[in-house]
């Protein structure tokens, strides 16, 4: 059976090609090729990002299932998109009327620009699912300490992401004990919902401000100071552990090779905007019937 | 043997309280000894834990007096960072100590933050994760894992840091029988092979007996008995006038003692090990 690490998102094998990847890496990966689809206007070419990255998902030994999650909330997300850009999206006389809905004019510019705007967020999305399922909490702060990032930001980034997985386990035990003592709000309204809030805040500031003393002692214990100790260099044994090596380097070559080609496409020749592109030509030639 | 520890007329009281929570106590704990502290809650075990490692009066506000001395040096002469390389402290809550992702990270923290270098932090490694047997969990966050591994992690991040004195405060209030006896079996592996010196706030007296040279009764505020652990538990009456509940085997024989069925002058058996063979010595003598 093969060994399966914990990610954020779920498991990777330990021998995925794209977990031997330093994490830096995987940082960077995320931070600059989720800015493709800002950069792109063309959707066909944001819809290839997302092949890319499902290709990238295959290869690095991903389950693909963890993209069942996010179906519905794409779904969703597409529906409220087209719904706040067409029905909600205004009177534009300027603009081709492709059909009424209940008298409400449906322009054709505004279902093009809501294609655009999906097309953008959905690569991101999968950039996202594709980082997460192949990082753990740990990589992230590797990550930053390797790109030299303070030690008190990282450490600070390390119990913030800690406390999280705190307060949802202390929400649980909290409403679990109001329940206890027989406070139930199911089939209450929201109203209701909201005003008895206040019995979970409370415990749950209390156990917050208790917990930030104990950390605050037990870290003081063991050495830590904010301000760092005097005289002492702190070493980084976990940054030891993620040798950085040359196949790393050339990833960061390509990524950023990529970010620099599309950029030059972009703003040096125009390209890969909305005008022109091969969906544009295809929803004016399905919508309109190539009036425009 | 000397004193590592000294308490000089000792007196703390938090500033959101009336009472003090230690009054003038004297106390002296020899070094390489393992001294077991008891007492009812609110008794000031663990502000006595907290004044020997700085946190007191460090990051508590209240009024201080007298003198706590580490190894020849009274506590406010040391720094932050030098005295938590001679006084480690566990905590009885071993969660809310973990601030990192992975038991790896958690237990080389305290090791970093001394500025060691990456190879002593590895011989270190090499030497705490066996000793506490945290091996398969190196690599698991620290929080999901069960509590009396939890409680071995927190050692471990602790020992690695290879302070002198070792606190513990109520090390098992948490755990199950088992993770109980865990945690005492890598406590009696520090005794018989690093001599360390043990401070162990417990209230388990069946673990903490067999190990403890020395024993305290703290009773709100005040060091009522302070002996080597035998005689410290032949003055049974006065420590269960004082809510402490000794070992069912210690009781029985105690009971024995007063019915005039064991002997005035024996020594109570601490242990049931202890108990049985004085048992057996018993019947076989009427038999």
């Amino acid at each position: 059976m093969q060994k399966m690490h914990k990610t954020i998102l779920g498991y990777v094998p330990e021998a995925s090609p794209l977990y031997e990847v330093h994490p830096f890496v995987r940082l960077y990966f995320l931070m600059v090729v989720s800015i493709f689809p800002m950069i792109i206007g063309a959707p066909e070419w944001n819809l290839a990002l997302i092949l890319v990255v499902l290709v990238l998902m295959k290869y690095g030994r991903v389950s693909l299932s963890t993209l069942k999650l996010y179906v519905p909330i794409s779904i969703s997300m597409g529906m409220l998109i087209l719904l706040s850009y067409t029905l909600l999206g205004g009177i534009h006389p300027e603009f081709h009327v492709v059909f009424r809905i209940l008298g409400f004019p449906i322009y054709y510019e505004r279902i093009e620009a809501a294609v655009e705007v999906y097309t953008r967020i959905l690569p991101m999305i999968f950039v996202m699912v594709l980082f997460l399922s192949t990082s753990r909490e740990r990589d992230v702060l590797v990550a930053m300490r390797w790109a030299r990032v303070p030690f008190t930001m990282t450490y600070m980034t390390a119990m913030a992401l800690r406390a999280v997985g705190m307060v949802i386990e202390d929400f649980s035990i909290v409403r679990q004990a109001e329940k206890a003592r027989g406070f139930d709000p199911h089939g209450k309204s929201l109203g209701y919902k909201l005003r008895q809030f206040v019995m979970y805040i409370i415990p749950l500031m209390a156990l917050s401000l208790r917990r930030s003393e104990e950390f605050t002692k037990a870290i003081v214990a063991r050495g830590y100071s904010f301000t760092g100790l005097k005289n002492v260099k702190r070493p980084d044994y976990v940054l030891s552990k993620y040798p950085f090596r040359t196949r790393d380097a050339v990833l960061i070559l390509i990524i950023t090779g990529f970010l620099l080609g599309i950029l030059y496409l972009r703003y040096g020749l125009g390209m890969l905007t909305l005008e022109g592109s091969v969906t544009q030509r295809w929803l004016r030639q399905w919508l309109l019937g190539g009036a425009a | 043997m000397s004193a590592v520890i000294r308490f000089e007329s000792y007196t703390w009281r938090y500033s959101r309280t009336k009472q003090p929570a230690l009054d003038a106590i004297d106390l002296e704990i020899e070094e390489g000894a393992i001294v077991g502290i008891i007492g009812p809650n609110g008794s000031g075990k663990t502000t006595l834990a907290y004044s020997i490692n700085g946190l007191i009066p460090r990051q508590e506000m209240g009024v201080r007096k007298g003198k706590v001395y580490v190894m020849g040096r009274e506590v406010m002469a040391y720094t932050p960072a030098e005295l938590c390389q001679r006084v480690g402290l566990v905590f009885s809550d071993p969660e809310a100590q973990f601030t990192a992702m992975t038991v790896e990270d958690e237990v080389v923290f305290g090791m970093e933050n001394l500025g060691l270098p990456i190879e002593e932090i590895e011989r270190r490694l090499a030497w705490v994760v066996p000793l506490t047997e945290i091996g398969p969990l190196m690599d698991k966050p620290p929080y999901e894992v069960s509590g009396g591994q939890k409680q071995r992690v927190a050692l471990a991040s602790v020992l690695a840091m290879r302070p002198p004195i070792l606190v513990l405060d109520e090390p098992t209030t948490m755990l199950d029988p088992l993770g109980r006896r865990r945690v005492f079996q890598v406590l009696e592996r520090l005794k018989r092979e690093y001599q360390s010196t043990i401070i162990v706030i417990e209230h388990s007296l069946e673990h903490l007996i067999p190990l403890a040279d020395h024993m305290v009764l703290l009773y709100y505020g005040k060091v009522l008995l302070a002996d080597e652990t035998e005689p410290f538990f032949e003055r049974l009456a006065f420590l269960m006038e004082h809510d402490v509940f000794p070992p069912g085997v210690v009781e029985f024989f105690y009971h024995l003692k007063q019915a005039g069925e064991y002997p005035a002058d024996a020594p109570l058996p601490l242990t049931v090990e202890d108990g049985t063979a004085r048992l057996r010595e018993l019947l076989g003598g009427k038999g």
